[in-house]
């Protein structure tokens, strides 16, 4: 078990102390985080006591303490989930070899990039979602944005750490570069497009941590195979924080879906009392789901391919052993591909390059189970309406079905149909100015606004009636 | 290295009935009889979506959903993955079958 050093200034389980240049390095970075934080952080929240969970540990259990924080003084820190000193290669073409302490020249800057795109998502998220807390459901709510928003501070920590430690002069520059991009920004945004659209709402904010973070949860757990042990140990405990922010978004839609399906089996309309319709609800999942599938990259990629086989990148639960060929080489990928005369057809490519394609088929029912779960709710109630999970194909920007039209049931259309049709598939501005209609500020422990449903429970055992938020 | 698995779920609602503590002592039961893994590697898994259910553990190939697990469940499961008792039917059974077939279809793996 690591020594976590939880006095130093930066908490840490990498023995900072004893490298006294990372250190520095790390405490002359540490100021421009605080002040990105405060200046694009949930600013407006920043002499609040805040009920937030900090990791204090990496052991499997009790590696997090509960307690009132002022957003400002949360202890950042670096921690690495413990892992074996001989671990070994266990994918790719280097197979059985010791795992990587040091980056290996050759794949540097291919591990840099992957790093750095992963990096750069932290802070946007925060910046995406920093007005949020202006119109907060609940106060149980609130804190969860809160939470998550320092906890992606920390990973932001997590990939600065490992720039700043194995990249040299290249890494601090790109650790400098990720406080200077800004979501949204027209001169230098965020990597990834969907970074850069403001989260105003929080339905969008559900969506957001239900869908977008679910892709990074599944990037994470591929980086957590890594044959570059430090990145895989980093993204480890990552994981481990993560699914505080996937649960927040799964449950946060789910409750949306209950209320509205209680208010519908009531005989009430959504609309009269504040509450979001279904197929307004419908329209957003279909936006956030297709716009995180975007990020899995291309499902036909020889930039996969050589990650796989450099031993970078994982298929998800990899070291689980669920796989039957760990070096993927002897089986196809059945692909399917749009013609330009509009159909769809099959193609077998090797599976090294569909690593994305099959990253993105986890992750896909990874969500439909989520979408099962919403639906077992209507179903209770006595709602016929379901929310469904549309098909891959429809509404891509990234990838094989990138400039063609298919409908949210996968059938190919033409672009006049898509132009006709596409305002019942994803939200309209009517949709946008009903959902921040909706928006009213709720504040008062134990009430919820309307639209939104209670949790089942609180957090941390505390009840839901209790103060997670205190204002100054 | 044996491609057998054990999945205690540490979904939210998995984790509030205490998934953490039955991950623990199952992993310390299995050890008993397996410490190396070698029978049987035991892993935690995000959530199975059976949370009404819970706490869900599963066993993989054998395609064992057992659901409501406490504490006092635990040695009949070890028993069970050790080879020397029954698959516990008292616990299986309980999950909707499409919900089942999530998972098994995410462990299914093709390649």
């Amino acid at each position: 078990m690591s020594i976590v050093d939880l006095e130093a200034k930066i908490p840490n389980n990498v023995g900072l102390r004893d490298n006294k240049r990372l250190m520095m390095a790390l405490e002359r970075w540490q100021p421009k985080f605080l002040d990105w934080w405060a200046k694009l952080g949930p600013t407006d929240f920043n002499q609040d006591q805040i009920y937030l969970r900090t990791a204090i540990g990496v052991g499997q259990g009790g590696w997090a303490h509960f307690d009132y924080v002022k957003m400002p003084d949360y202890r950042w820190g670096i921690f690495l989930a413990d892992g074996p000193a001989d671990r070994k290669i266990h994918f790719g073409d280097q197979l059985g070899e010791n795992a990587w302490q040091e980056v290996p020249g050759e794949f540097r800057n291919r591990l840099r990039r992957l790093i750095v795109t992963q990096g750069d998502t932290e802070p946007a998220s925060v910046e995406q979602q920093r007005q949020l807390g202006h119109c907060c459901p609940s106060l149980y709510d609130l804190r969860s944005l809160f939470q998550v928003n320092v906890e992606e501070g920390r990973h932001l920590w997590a990939m600065v750490y490992l720039l700043q430690t194995h990249f040299g002069a290249d890494g601090r520059e790109e650790a400098e570069a990720m406080l200077e991009r800004h979501s949204g920004d027209a001169d230098n945004p965020r990597i990834l497009q969907a970074f850069n659209y403001p989260v105003n709402n929080w339905l969008d904010f559900f969506c957001f941590t239900a869908f977008m973070d679910r892709d990074g949860k599944y990037q994470l757990a591929s980086l957590a195979e890594s044959s570059f042990d430090p990145l895989a140990r980093t993204t480890q405990f990552m994981l481990a924080e993560e699914a505080y922010h996937l649960q927040t978004g799964e449950n946060g839609v789910g409750r949306i879906v209950k209320r509205t399906g209680e208010l519908m089996a009531e005989g009430k309309d959504p609309r009269t009392v504040g509450a979001i319709p279904l197929d307004v609800v419908q329209r957003f999942v279909n936006f956030w789901f297709t716009g995180s599938m975007d990020l899995f990259g291309g499902e036909d990629s020889t930039n996969a391919a050589e990650s796989f086989a450099n031993g970078l990148k994982g298929r998800y639960r990899e070291s689980d052993g669920i796989y039957k060929d760990p070096k993927a080489l002897s089986a196809t990928y059945t692909l399917e591909v749009p013609t330009e005369d509009g159909k769809v057809v099959t193609r077998d490519i090797p599976l090294r390059r569909a690593m994305n394609a099959v990253l993105l088929d986890a992750y896909i029912a990874d969500c439909k189970r989520i979408v099962e779960r919403w639906n077992r709710d209507l179903e209770k109630l006595g709602v016929q309406q379901r929310i469904e999970l549309p098909d891959h194909k429809f509404n891509r920007h990234q990838g094989v079905y990138a400039g063609f039209r298919f409908t949210p049931q996968g059938k190919p259309i033409d672009e006049a149909s898509w132009t006709h049709q596409h305002t019942e598939w994803l939200p309209t501005q009517a949709d946008r100015d009903y959902v921040q209609s909706c928006m009213k500020r709720v504040i008062e422990p134990g009430k919820f606004a309307n639209y939104i449903a209670p949790p089942q429970q609180g957090v941390n055992n505390q009840p839901i009636e209790f103060e997670y938020v205190k204002f100054h | 290295m044996t491609n057998r698995l054990c999945y205690v779920c540490e979904g939210g609602d998995c984790t509030e009935k205490g998934s953490g503590d039955v991950f623990d002592k199952l992993r310390d039961l299995i050890r008993e009889f397996d410490p190396g893994e070698e029978r049987i590697k035991i892993r935690r898994y995000p959530c199975f979506g059976a949370c009404d259910q819970g706490i869900n553990v599963t066993l993989y190939p054998d395609k064992v959903f057992y659901s409501k697990v406490t504490e006092a469940d635990l040695p009949a499961i070890a028993a069970h993955i050790q080879g020397k008792g029954a698959p516990v039917t008292r616990l299986t059974g309980k999950c909707p079958p499409d919900v089942e077939q999530i998972i098994w279809d995410m462990l299914d793996s093709p390649y």
